[in-house]
């Protein structure tokens, strides 16, 4: 025998040898490893999104402009092509390959009577408008009659010489009906912040140059008004269902307002017979502008911003796009404004849901609404847009209760990184189930469904409260929802950029406040960074003042006001 | 197969439970196969570094040229390849094999290439000699010969970047006064 054959037979004496020492503990570990390994396989799933398209969410053009950083855009919206500004609207008996119109918002109306176009199951499905009133009470709207509503609004406004309306009323049916009135009237819409002060509601409708109110009893300051803005000749009461029968109609002695024509809404909608408005017309021209007011801090004097019809419709059509095909909103949706619909962003969602055919519920004392369950009293939404203040002071009462004990925070931090790491939703199993039950909020129940997407947005200049990834991520462990997180600003309609749908990522390098970034700009717009101060941008990055272009921008082109830059995965973020 | 045997046999003559498996956790083999699931286990569960994508080039900063600060720009000494048509460069940079030294158009490199361009030819005398004077007008071009440049242009705006804009030595941030 050579001295290979000896190593060989020493190799298999070992082999023989190590193997002769397996006993039941051996037998253990094997199970045990062989069961992690099929568990592991099993259950492994792909992320929501590949992350290469998370680790660069915006496009800079290739050139830059000296003081100014490279203009950046959504990767959807690249360069060189147009910017989207439309809804894409097909006429019935339009080729079906024909480019389709922008559209205005009476096409949002026309599509919310005409039901969901495109074959399927759900083809002509229309979705529902709801108003909940108190805690539980939840009233559903007929379309037909609501359509009939916009009708007599806008005849009876526009046969009295009306020409800008102010809407100053809460989240409700009326606002969103005055606003397709004027649409379909050619009036133009003035939405005034609901709940201010009396000399601010003057001095907004000076501004706004209105010559017609819509407004609730109770808030609206009528003496006052008549006394200080004598160019006021309309005024339409909403009064509700409790109060119908006391005379409305009558003004207060002593004001001298002889001036003002006094009705209200559920007048002018019994008065004509039932079949009178059940058309809409449809005027040649292009719906007027609407004015909005832009709230600043507390103290400072409104922005006032006139948005043209097409500068919405992008907004809008902005919303649409930002949420992934799979995931767009449909008639099995229920979406609540539970933030002050006199913000373009919340405005542009309640259009982009009545476009999608999906549901939408008002609710008047959501905006003001502590948190989100506060907010959501009374329905259960699946999509919501809720401001930034009640989503911290959730995130806030449901974190005291999981820090409370070690084993509710392991679970939290496992469910966290599961969902930050893997970019995917922690499937249903004993410990979500135990961590759902336990921490997630009640409310966010039953029907049509569960709570599945939350819009917010910090509104620049006006101090909401910052949210930073780590609240983000935790916001999606907590409701099982998706969070966008936008950036709005006065002189934009909708938001200026805002999360991915799929970005659950938690980022560690926040410099300001702990805020989370913006991601890249919507499609409807695109941004650069304007030198300012100490601010540059160089060949290393993108630093300074927020510009911002496009379709949905009032006057084209709006500086923010504030610096930002752009972080390394090209998302925006404030300095 | 001798050796098979040989070894069955060895095997076989070991007496009764002299190869019976010590009963301990801590055998050799089971802190083998221990380390090899620790090892397994910790691959899978360490938290996987978030995704990063090489940073892109960055952007060119866009600048005005005179016909002196623009001849430097001609492929040579790895210098990008520039050149300009009605007062706009293109950085053509991408298309140096036709551009660049040695090239068909080298002559344009650098330079103003508009005549060149409109009249189809590649000579030395289709460019401005002075450099230091008014660019050229190119009033005196035909029809033809301003839709040959135009399409060209059209190509350029297609294909290469607008990287500055021209004009003549002296002029330098007049427009931005204006």
């Amino acid at each position: 025998m050579g001295a290979f054959d000896n190593l060989l037979l020493r190799a298999d004496e070992s082999i023989t040898g190590l193997f002769a020492q397996w006993n039941v503990w051996t037998s253990l570990i094997v199970t045990l490893f062989a069961g992690f390994l099929t568990y592991q396989i099993s259950t492994r799933r792909d992320p929501d999104i590949h992350p290469f398209l998370l680790a660069r969410q915006a496009q800079p053009s290739p050139v830059r402009q000296p003081g100014e950083s490279p203009v950046y855009r959504s990767q959807a919206a690249p360069h060189g092509m147009p910017l989207q500004a439309g809804l894409n609207v097909k006429d019935p008996g339009a080729s079906k390959w024909a480019r389709g119109r922008d559209g205005d918002l009476r096409d949002i109306w026309r599509q919310v009577i005409a039901g969901v176009q495109e074959d399927g199951p759900s083809k002509g499905a229309t979705g529902r408008i709801l108003t909940v009133e108190g805690t539980e009470h939840v009233v559903e709207h007929n379309l037909a009659d609501l359509t009939r509503q916009i009708n007599l609004i806008g005849r009876y406004i526009l046969d009295r010489g009306g020409n800008r309306v102010a809407i100053y009323l809460p989240n409700s049916v009326e606002l969103l009906l005055t606003l397709f009135a004027c649409s379909f009237y050619n009036l133009t819409a003035v939405i005034l912040p609901f709940d201010q002060p009396d000399d601010a509601v003057i001095s907004m409708l000076r501004r706004s140059a209105a010559d017609t109110v819509v407004t609730a009893p109770g808030s609206f300051p009528f003496d006052e008004v008549v006394k200080h803005y004598p160019s006021l000749r309309q005024l339409i009461w909403v009064v509700d269902e409790g109060s119908k029968h006391m005379d409305w109609n009558e003004i207060p002695q002593g004001t001298g307002g002889s001036a003002v024509n006094v009705s209200t809404w559920q007048d002018i909608i019994a008065d004509p017979p039932v079949s009178a408005g059940a058309d809409l017309p449809s005027p040649s021209e292009t719906p007027k502008d609407v004015t909005i007011f832009w709230q600043n801090k507390p103290g400072q004097t409104e922005d006032m911003v006139r948005f043209t019809s097409a500068n919405l419709i992008a907004a809008v059509a902005a919303q649409l796009f930002a949420v992934p095909t799979a995931r767009r909103m449909s008639p099995a949706d229920l979406f609540l404004p539970a933030d002050s619909l006199a913000n373009t962003h919340t405005l542009a969602l309640t259009l982009a849901a009545l476009y999608s055919n999906a549901s939408v519920a008002f609710n008047s004392s959501s905006p003001a609404a502590a948190d989100l369950a506060l907010a959501t009293q009374g329905i259960a939404p699946t999509i919501v847009s809720a401001n930034p203040a009640a989503l911290l002071k959730t995130h806030e009462t449901v974190m005291q209760k999981i820090n409370s004990t070690v084993f509710s925070r392991e679970a939290h931090s496992l469910q966290t990184s599961a969902l930050a790491q893997d970019g995917v939703f922690a499937p249903a199993g004993f410990l979500a189930n135990y961590y759902d039950s336990a921490f997630r909020p009640k409310i966010f129940g039953t029907e049509p469904g569960k709570l599945r997407l939350i819009f917010t947005a910090e509104r620049v200049g006006a101090e909401t409260p910052k949210l930073s990834s780590t609240v983000l991520s935790d916001l999606r462990v907590i409701t099982g929802a998706r969070v966008i997180y936008a950036l709005t600003a006065a002189n934009v309609a909708g938001a200026v950029a805002q999360t991915n749908f799929y970005d659950y990522r938690v980022t560690k390098d926040e410099e300001k406040e702990k805020c989370s970034h913006f991601g890249p700009p919507v499609t409807a717009a695109e941004v650069l960074l304007r030198d300012k101060g100490e601010y540059k941008s160089t060949d290393e990055g993108s630093k300074g003042e927020i510009i911002v272009k496009g379709p949905c921008v009032a006057g084209k082109e709006a500086a923010l006001g504030v610096v930002g830059y752009i972080r390394h995965d090209h998302t925006l973020a404030l300095i | 197969m001798d050796y098979v045997q040989q070894r069955v046999a060895q095997e076989a003559a070991k007496p009764d439970g002299a190869g019976s498996a010590p009963s301990g956790l801590l055998t050799p083999l089971n802190i083998i196969l221990l380390s090899v699931v620790l090892y397994t286990t910790f691959s899978y569960l360490k938290p996987k570094p978030a995704a990063a994508l090489p940073k892109e080039a960055p952007a060119v900063v866009f600048r005005t040229f005179t016909p002196r600060t623009l001849l430097p720009y001609n492929g040579e000494n790895n210098m990008p390849v520039y050149l300009a048509v009605r007062g706009r460069v293109f950085d053509v940079t991408r298309g140096r094999n036709f551009y660049g030294p040695g090239g068909p158009y080298a002559n344009f490199a650098g330079r103003d290439a508009s005549r060149g361009l409109a009249c189809g030819s590649f000579d030395e005398d289709m460019l401005t000699k002075d450099l230091d004077g008014p660019l050229d007008t190119l009033s005196d071009l035909g029809k033809d010969e301003l839709e040959a440049m135009a399409g060209w242009e059209e190509r350029f705006l297609e294909k290469y970047l607008v990287v500055g804009k021209l004009v003549a030595a002296g002029d330098e941030g007049k427009e931005e006064t204006q």
